[in-house]
C-alpha cells in the first residue's frame, strides 16, 4: 500500500560549506553532515534516530522540516516531492510536520503567554479566524498535552512552568495545526529522569490516539526502547543499521550498534555486564575517513574495511546493517 | 538552583508591564534617576513659570550688573551681560533635553535598523554593515562634530542633526548583537518551523526581546547626546538664539569669570548639565539591573559560618564497605540558605559515611539538594549558604568547623572535586597543563619544576591524555577530553575522597561510558574513595556500592546499591525505578512520578514527598518522617510505612 | 597561524579605514560650505580677479576629480582630464608628503603646527589614561571582589557620578580651586622658563600638566571601574573560580591568577573603542587648561576659522586614534588565547 507511507527520504544529502576558496586558492571543503540517507515511515509508526552528536541526526531533521536545504535526494511527504517546496508549498506541509525541540527552556519566547505561544501557529496559517474557535483549539491542545485544566496555563509565561510542562507546552504548539508527522529532537534530554517518561507516555499516547507518526532523535537508545517500532543507526552522516526495535535490540549486527547498545545503563546491580567501550571521539566529518566511516574505532576492524565502504545489506526483510562483516 | 514551580494555582491574566513596575519601583538607584530627570522636565516645560526674568530681554540692565553675586533679587547671580542666571538656567534645560532627545531619537533609529537587519539578515548584508559600523565607531565622533558644525551654521536643527547622525555606532552594535543572540534561540527556530515568515517573527519574536536593551541603550544616548551639546556649545558652537548650559559656561569661561572670582556663573550651568546626565545614567544602570538581572553575587564573598544548634543523633548509619575504616564521617549535617530574612532549608539532617575505597552513589532530581551537601563537604557554599547544623568529620577533624586557611590546606590535597561542566570549570585564557601544575605547587610548593612537570606529564597519562596536549588551552580540547583533563587535576595532590559532580551530564553516550570507565579504573587503581553525583539510576547501578537518595533536601533512603535496586522501601525510591528504562525489560511501560520536585522556599510541611507520592497518607502530610534504621542500620529510610518494621 | 591571519585582518582593516578617512576629509571639506574662497566670495571687499587669485593659489581652479568639476553647487566635468591634475589626487599627494596646507592663521605649513602639538597630546592621553586604567582597575577589583558592602556601593555611586560629569566643566572646576592654590592657569609652561636647568623645566611642565591629567584621570576613571566591576563580577561568578577555591588558593591567588586577565579582556576592547571619545575629552580639556596639544589646536581653528588646521587636525587625529585601536586589538589578541587559535 503506498498511500500508507507518509515520508520517503531517497538519497538525501546535506553538505555544509566549511572553507570557501578564499584569495589564498583553498580546496572547497565540505562537513558532510548528511551524506545519502534512505528512510521509509509508515502512518502511525515510530522511528528513531540514534547517533552520537556529530552523527548529522539534527541536520537530516531541520532538512526534513525544510529548515535546511537539501544538497541532493528527494523528500516525499504524503506522495508529494518537497525536497525543493517554494516557501508557498512549505507554508502548506509544514501544518502536517512539527517539530518538537530539545530544551524546552530554550524553545519558547520568554515574553509570551502559554495561551499567545500556543495560538501562534493558528494565526501563522489563518486557522481558525474566530477568536472563540481558536481559543477553543488551544484549549484543546494543551489538555491532550496533558496540562489539563488548560485555563490554569493560558495566561502564565514560560518562566513559571517547570521543564516537563515547558516541554508539553512545546508539544501542544506542535498539535494545534493537527500535524500528520511529528519530529522530535531528543525531547527529553534535557529533563530529569523522573519527567522523561511521562513526555514519552505523552508521545505514545497521541500516536496511539491521533495516529501521528514520530520521528524520535535521540543520543540514547535506552529512552526510546519502548515506544519506537524501527530504530536508524546513524554514524558520521550515513545510516549504519536500521530495522525493527526488535530485530536491532535483540540482534544487532553492526559493531557501532552492538558498541552502543553495551554501554546502556541497566538499573540493576547484579545484571553488569560487559561494556564494549570505543576508543576516541568521533571523527570530524570534514575529513572523513577512507573506506567504512567506522573502521578507525572499529574493534573488529578487517584489512578490507579501509579501503571499501559497505552499503546497507539485508540481513532480514526488515533489518539492514552495513558492515563488511555481513558479507561472508 | 533550577526553576521549579510548585503547586500550579488557577492563574489570572497579568500583564508583563505591572511585574516590571514591581521589580523596578524597588531599584533605588532607578527610582532615584525617574526622579532627577522628571524635576528636569518639569523646570523645562514651566520654564517659563519658574523664571524671575525673561533671559531674552535686556531691558534695564547696566554695566554695574555684570557678574554680581548671588542675591535676593538674583538667587544664583549674573553673568557676564548682567543677566540673571537663574533664569538663562531655567530656559537651558530646555535646550538640553530637546537637544538630547530629537539626537538620540535618530541615533537609534538608525543604530536599530541597522543592528536589526545586520543581526537578522546576516551574510553579506550583515557584513557589509557591520564594516560601515566599526569604521564609523574608530573614526572619533566629537572631532567630526565640530568640524561639520564648525562648517556649517551652527543652529539647533544642525546640531541635533550632526549629533544624531554621528551617535548611531554603539546602537547598532548592541542591537545586532542582541539580535543575532535571540535569533539563535530555539524559540525563532520553532517559529519557522511553524511556518512563520521573516516580518512575524521580527515582529513577535525578535523585537520583544531587542527592546529592553534598545531603550537602556537609549537613555545612554541621550545622555551622550546631552554631553555632546554642551561641548559644543562650550566650544563656542552653539546656537545663539538659544543659550543652553554649555552657552553660559562659554561665555563665563571665555569673558572673565574666571578673573573676576565669579564662581556662580561658572558652578552653575555644570551642575544643571551634571543633574540631567546622571539622572540619565542612575535610570540607564537601574534599568539595566532589572531588565538583566545578574546575580549579585560571586564566589569570593566571603560565605556564612557554621552555626551549632542542639544536634539529634541519629546513631550508627552504616553502610556499604563495613569492613574497610572510615575515611568521611557526616553527621546530621543541615545546610540553609539565607536570602532577605527569609530561610530556605536546602538540606536537612543528612548523615553518611565514606569508607576507604568506597564508591557511593548520591542520587536525586535536580533541586534536591545533592550539589549543595557536596559543596558543603569542600565548604564552598555560596555567600547565602550556611552550615546550620552537624559534623564532617574527616581525618580527625571537623570541616564544618574549620577555619578558611586550614580549610585550604584539606582542599584537594584530601578532598578534591570534578565539577558537572568541564568546560566551565577551567580557566579559558590558561593552559590545561599549568592549571594542573598550580594545584600541584600549592600544595608541595617546594617541589622543583622539573619534577611538577614530570608529575603532571604523569597525570594526563592516567587519564589518556598525550603530553603534548598539555601546552593546550581548554577550548582547544574535546568535550571528553576536558573531562579527563579535569579527572587529571582532581587526582593531582592525591586525595583520599574525590567527588565527582555529575561529570558525564551533557557528554555523548559512548563518551560517558569512557569517562565513566576510567573513573571506576583509576578509583581501583589508586585506591580512591569515591562520591558520584548523578541523576541516572543506570550509572548507580553499575559502578556504586551504596547509594543514598536524597530528596527535598533530606534523605529519602541510604543502603548498599543491592539493597536499594531489589528492596527499595521508601516509595519515592520505588517510583524512581520505575520511570527508568531499563532495555532488559522491553515489556515494561515506564510509569512517570507526578507533579514536581518542590521549591526550596515552598517545602511541604510534612514529609516532603507527599505531594507526589503514591501511598501517602494523613500522617503524611503534617509529620516529617523520621530516619528509620532497618536490617540492623544497614539500611535507612525516612518513611512512615516502614516505622514499625 | 590563525593570530597572523587576525593581526592580518585588523591591520587591512585599519588601513582601509584610514582610506575612509583620507577621502572622508577631502570631501568634507568641499561638500560644507568653508572653503575659503566661497568664504571669501561673501566679502564684498574682493575684486573678481582676487578670488580668482585665491581660487588658484589654493588649487581650486582644477576639477575636483574625473567626472566631477565642483561639488557644491555639483557639476560634472570633463571625464577625459589627467586624473593628476584634479584637487583630490593633488591632496592624496600633498599628504604623503606630508602637506597638509598652510595654516591661515599661523601663516605656517599645517603638519609642522601639528607635529609640535601631537606631542603634547600624547604626554596628555598617556599619562592619563594610564592613571585611570590603573585607578581604575584597582578600585573595581575592589568592587568586585567586596560586592554588596558599603564600599561597593560608594564605588559604584562615585564611578557613575564621575561618568556624567562634562569633562570641561569639571577642568573649568578645578582650575578655578587651582588658580587659587598655586596651580598655573594654563599653558605648558611659566614664560622665561627656557633658560633655567632641564630638570626645573621638567617640574615646571609636570605641575603644569598636574590639573589635566587630573581631570583626565577622574573623568576615565569611573568608566574603567565600572566596567572593571562589572566584568569582574561575571568572572568571579565563573565555574572556574570555584574550582580554584576547590583547589585550596587562597583569595588573593585566585583575584591573581585566575580572575584579573579574564576580567581585563572586557576592560580592553571598551579602551580600544573608547579611544573616540577620549579624544573628545583631550579637546575639552586642552582648551580650558590652554594645554598645546591637538584638541586645543582644534578648538583655536574653531574659533579662528582656521580651516586648513581643522581639516589636518581632525585627520591627524582620526588616523592616531585609528592606529591605538589597532594597537589595543593586538593587544588583545595577545591576552586571549582563544584569539590566537580559533578564526
Amino acid at each position: 500500500m503506498p498511500d500508507d507511507i507518509i515520508l520517503e527520504v531517497k538519497n538525501l544529502k546535506k553538505y555544509f560549506q566549511a572553507g570557501r576558496p578564499g584569495w589564498f586558492a583553498r580546496n572547497e571543503t565540505f562537513v558532510h553532515a548528511v551524506d545519502d540517507v534512505d528512510l521509509q515511515l509508515h502512518r502511525g509508526e515510530v522511528i528513531a534516530l540514534v547517533g552520537e552528536s556529530g552523527c548529522g541526526k539534527s541536520t537530516l531533521s531541520l532538512t526534513l522540516m525544510g529548515l535546511e536545504e537539501a544538497t541532493e535526494g528527494n523528500i516525499i511527504f504524503e506522495g508529494v516531492d518537497i525536497t525543493h517546496a517554494s516557501n508557498e508549498e512549505r507554508k502548506k506541509f509544514r501544518q502536517r510536520i512539527q517539530m518538537v525541540f530539545q530544551d524546552p527552556y530554550e524553545s519558547l519566547n520568554p515574553t509570551q503567554t502559554i495561551e499567545e505561544i500556543v495560538t501562534e501557529p493558528l494565526i501563522v496559517h489563518g486557522i481558525a479566524p474566530k477568536h472563540e474557535e481558536r481559543r477553543e483549539r488551544v484549549r484543546r491542545a494543551l489538555e491532550d498535552s496533558g496540562l489539563k485544566p488548560a485555563d490554569d496555563y493560558l495566561y502564565r509565561f514560560p518562566h513559571q512552568l517547570s521543564g516537563g510542562q515547558r516541554q508539553r507546552v512545546v508539544i501542544a504548539g506542535a498539535l494545534v495545526l493537527e500535524p500528520h508527522l511529528l519530529l522530535a529532537d531528543e525531547p527529553v534530554s534535557m529533563l530529569d529522569v523522573s519527567i522523561r517518561a511521562e513526555i514519552i507516555n505523552l508521545l505514545a499516547d497521541l500516536r496511539k490516539s491521533r495516529g501521528i507518526s514520530v520521528i524520535f532523535i535521540t543520543h540514547d537508545l535506552g529512552t526510546v526502547g519502548y515506544f519506537a517500532d524501527h530504530v536508524a543507526v546513524m554514524y558520521l552522516g550515513r545510516i549504519v543499521e536500521i530495522g525493527t526495535m526488535q530485530d536491532v535490540l535483540k540482534d544487532p549486527q553492526h559493531p557501532y550498534t552492538k558498541a552502543l547498545l553495551s554501554v546502556i545503563p541497566v538499573p540493576n546491580p547484579r545484571l553488569r555486564k560487559k561494556r564494549i567501550i570505543l576508543e576516541g571521539e568521533t571523527p570530524n566529518p570534514i575529513d572523513l575517513p577512507s573506506g567504512c566511516r567506522f573502521h578507525p574505532r572499529c574493534p573488529v576492524v578487517m584489512s578490507v574495511c579501509k579501503h571499501s565502504d559497505p552499503r546497507l545489506m539485508e540481513v532480514t526483510a526488515s533489518h539492514q546493517a552495513a558492515c563488511l562483516l555481513l558479507v561472508r | 538552583m533550577a526553576l521549579q514551580t510548585a503547586e500550579i494555582k488557577p492563574s489570572v491574566p497579568s500583564s508583563p508591564l505591572v511585574g516590571f513596575w514591581k521589580v523596578f519601583s524597588r531599584n533605588r538607584i532607578a527610582v532615584f534617576g525617574v526622579g532627577m530627570l522628571l524635576v528636569a522636565v518639569l523646570v523645562a516645560i514651566f520654564a517659563p513659570v519658574i523664571a524671575p526674568f525673561d533671559p531674552k530681554s535686556s531691558a534695564g540692565i547696566g554695566i554695574a550688573d555684570i557678574y554680581n553675586r548671588p542675591s535676593g533679587t538674583h538667587w544664583l547671580g549674573t553673568d557676564d551681560a548682567g543677566k540673571d542666571i537663574f533664569s538663562t538656567f531655567i530656559f537651558g534645560a530646555r535646550v538640553s533635553l530637546i537637544v538630547g532627545f530629537f539626537a538620540s531619537f535618530i541615533s537609534v533609529v538608525i543604530g536599530g535598523a541597522i543592528g536589526l537587519v545586520a543581526g537578522y539578515y546576516g551574510g553579506r548584508v550583515e557584513n557589509l554593515l557591520m564594516r560601515f559600523t566599526d569604521t564609523m565607531l574608530v573614526i572619533p565622533d566629537l572631532p567630526l562634530i565640530v568640524v561639520i558644525v564648525a562648517l556649517t551654521k551652527p543652529s539647533l536643527f544642525n546640531i541635533i542633526f550632526v549629533i544624531g547622525i554621528f551617535g548611531w555606532t554603539t546602537t547598532a552594535r548592541i542591537v545586532r548583537s542582541q539580535t543575532l543572540a535571540v535569533k539563535s534561540r530555539k524559540f525563532v527556530l520553532r517559529a519557522r518551523g511553524i511556518g512563520a515568515g521573516n516580518p512575524h517573527i521580527i515582529r513577535h519574536h525578535i523585537l520583544p526581546l531587542v527592546m529592553p536593551i534598545l531603550v537602556v541603550n537609549a537613555i545612554l544616548v541621550i545622555s551622550t547626546a546631552i554631553l555632546n551639546e554642551s561641548t559644543l556649545s562650550f566650544i563656542g558652537l552653539g546656537d545663539p538664539s538659544a543659550i543652553s548650559w554649555g552657552q553660559m559656561l562659554n561665555f563665563a569661561f571665555s569673558r572673565g569669570a574666571m578673573s573676576a572670582g565669579a564662581w556662580w556663573a561658572l558652578l552653575v550651568p555644570g551642575c544643571g548639565i551634571v543633574w540631567v546626565v546622571l539622572s540619565l545614567t542612575l535610570l540607564g544602570h537601574g534599568l539595566e539591573q532589572v531588565l538583566n538581572p545578574r546575580l549579585e553575587s560571586h564566589h569570593l564573598m566571603p560565605g556564612r559560618p557554621t552555626v551549632q544548634s542542639d544536634a539529634e543523633v541519629v546513631s550508627s548509619i552504616r553502610s556499604g564497605k563495613k569492613d574497610a575504616p572510615i575515611l568521611l564521617d557526616v553527621q546530621n549535617l543541615s545546610i540553609n540558605y539565607v536570602n532577605d530574612h527569609k530561610v530556605a532549608k536546602a538540606v536537612y539532617n543528612v548523615s553518611f559515611q565514606l569508607h576507604e575505597g568506597e564508591l557511593l552513589g548520591l542520587v536525586g532530581e535536580s533541586g534536591c539538594g545533592k550539589t549543595t551537601l557536596m559543596m558543603a563537604l569542600l565548604r564552598l557554599l555560596p555567600a547565602v549558604g550556611e552550615i546550620s547544623n552537624g559534623h564532617i568529620y574527616f581525618r580527625n577533624q571537623d570541616l564544618a568547623a574549620l577555619g578558611e586557611d586550614e580549610m585550604n590546606d584539606v582542599r584537594w590535597s584530601g578532598i578534591s572535586i570534578i565539577f558537572q561542566g568541564a568546560m566551565n570549570a577551567l580557566n579559558p585564557v590558561r593552559t590545561v597543563g599549568d592549571q594542573i601544575a598550580e594545584a600541584i605547587l600549592k600544595h608541595m610548593p617546594m617541589m622543583p619544576p622539573g619534577l611538577v612537570n614530570a608529575r603532571v606529564i604523569e597525570l594526563l597519562d592516567l587519564v589518556g591524555i598525550a603530553a603534548e596536549h598539555k601546552d593546550h588551552f581548554p577550548h582547544q580540547y574535546s568535550g571528553g577530553m576536558r573531562q579527563r583533563a579535569m579527572i587529571a587535576m582532581a587526582l593531582s595532590c592525591n586525595p583520599q575522597v574525590v567527588i565527582a559532580d555529575e561529570p558525564t551530564t551533557a557528554l555523548d553516550v559512548m563518551i560517558q561510558a569512557q569517562i565513566l570507565e576510567l573513573l571506576d579504573d583509576l578509583r581501583k587503581k589508586l585506591g580512591l574513595a569515591v562520591i558520584f553525583v548523578t541523576h541516572d539510576l543506570g550509572v548507580v547501578a553499575e559502578m556504586c556500592d551504596s547509594v543514598l537518595v536524597m530528596y527535598g533536601g533530606v534523605t529519602a533512603e541510604y543502603a548498599s546499591v543491592d539493597t536499594i535496586y531489589n528492596s527499595a522501601r521508601h516509595p519515592y525510591t520505588q517510583e524512581l525505578l520505575k520511570a527508568f528504562p531499563d532495555l532488559s525489560q522491553p515489556d515494561k511501560r515506564l510509569t512517570a512520578i507526578p507533579g514536581y520536585p518542590p521549591k526550596l522556599d515552598a517545602l511541604p510541611e510534612g514529609c516532603r514527598f507527599a505531594p507526589r507520592c503514591p501511598l501517602a497518607f494523613e500522617r503524611c502530610t503534617v509529620e516529617m518522617p523520621a530516619l528509620h534504621l532497618l536490617n540492623g542500620g544497614d539500611h535507612i529510610a525516612s518513611c512512615h510505612l516502614v516505622e514499625n518494621n | 597561524m590563525n593570530r597572523w591571519r587576525y593581526i592580518r585582518n585588523k591591520a587591512g582593516w585599519s588601513l582601509f579605514t584610514i582610506l575612509f578617512v583620507v577621502v572622508l576629509n577631502f570631501f568634507l571639506f568641499r561638500v560644507l560650505p568653508g572653503d575659503p574662497a566661497r568664504q571669501g566670495i561673501r566679502d564684498p571687499r574682493l575684486t573678481k580677479e582676487t578670488i580668482e587669485a585665491i581660487r588658484v593659489r589654493f588649487g581650486l581652479d582644477k576639477p575636483v576629480i574625473n567626472c566631477v568639476k565642483t561639488i557644491t553647487p555639483f557639476r560634472f566635468g570633463d571625464c577625459g582630464v589627467n586624473p593628476f591634475n584634479t584637487q583630490f589626487f593633488i591632496y592624496v599627494r600633498n599628504l604623503l608628503h606630508g602637506e597638509m596646507g598652510v595654516s591661515f592663521y599661523y601663516n605656517r605649513p599645517v603638519a609642522d603646527v601639528l607635529w609640535e602639538r601631537l606631542w603634547n597630546t600624547v604626554i596628555l592621553i598617556g599619562g592619563g589614561q594610564i592613571l585611570a586604567i590603573i585607578v581604575g582597575v584597582l578600585f573595581g577589583i575592589v568592587a568586585a571582589w567586596k560586592a554588596r558592602t558599603a564600599i561597593d556601593y560608594g564605588a559604584l555611586i562615585s564611578g557613575l557620578v564621575a561618568w556624567s560629569l562634562p569633562t570641561f566643566w569639571l577642568g573649568i572646576v578645578l582650575l578655578f580651586w587651582g588658580s587659587n592654590h598655586g596651580f598655573p592657569i594654563g599653558g605648558k609652561s611659566t614664560p622665561g622658563m627656557s633658560s633655567y636647568p632641564f630638570l626645573t623645566q621638567l617640574g615646571d611642565i609636570s605641575w603644569h600638566l598636574f590639573l589635566p591629567t587630573v581631570t583626565y584621570t577622574i573623568v576615565y576613571m569611573g568608566e574603567y571601574m565600572l566596567i572593571m566591576r562589572s566584568s569582574l563580577m561575571d568572572v568571579l561568578a565563573e565555574d572556574y573560580i570555584l574550582t580554584a577555591k576547590a583547589k585550596g588558593l587562597s583569595t588573593f591567588q585566585i583575584l591573581k591568577d585566575h580572575a584579573l586577565k579574564n576580567g581585563m579582556l572586557p576592560l580592553v576592547t571598551i579602551i580600544a573603542l573608547n579611544l573616540g571619545y577620549t579624544v573628545a575629552g583631550v579637546i575639552q580639556i586642552e582648551s580650558v587648561f590652554s594645554w598645546p596639544g591637538l584638541g586645543g589646536a582644534l578648538f583655536e581653528a574653531v574659533v579662528r576659522r582656521d580651516f586648513p588646521i581643522l581639516q589636518g587636525g581632525f585627520l591627524l587625529i582620526a588616523v592616531s586614534v585609528i592606529i591605538a585601536n589597532f594597537a589595543a586589538d593586538l593587544t588583545y589578541s595577545y591576552l586571549d588565547p582563544r584569539v590566537q587559535t580559533t578564526s
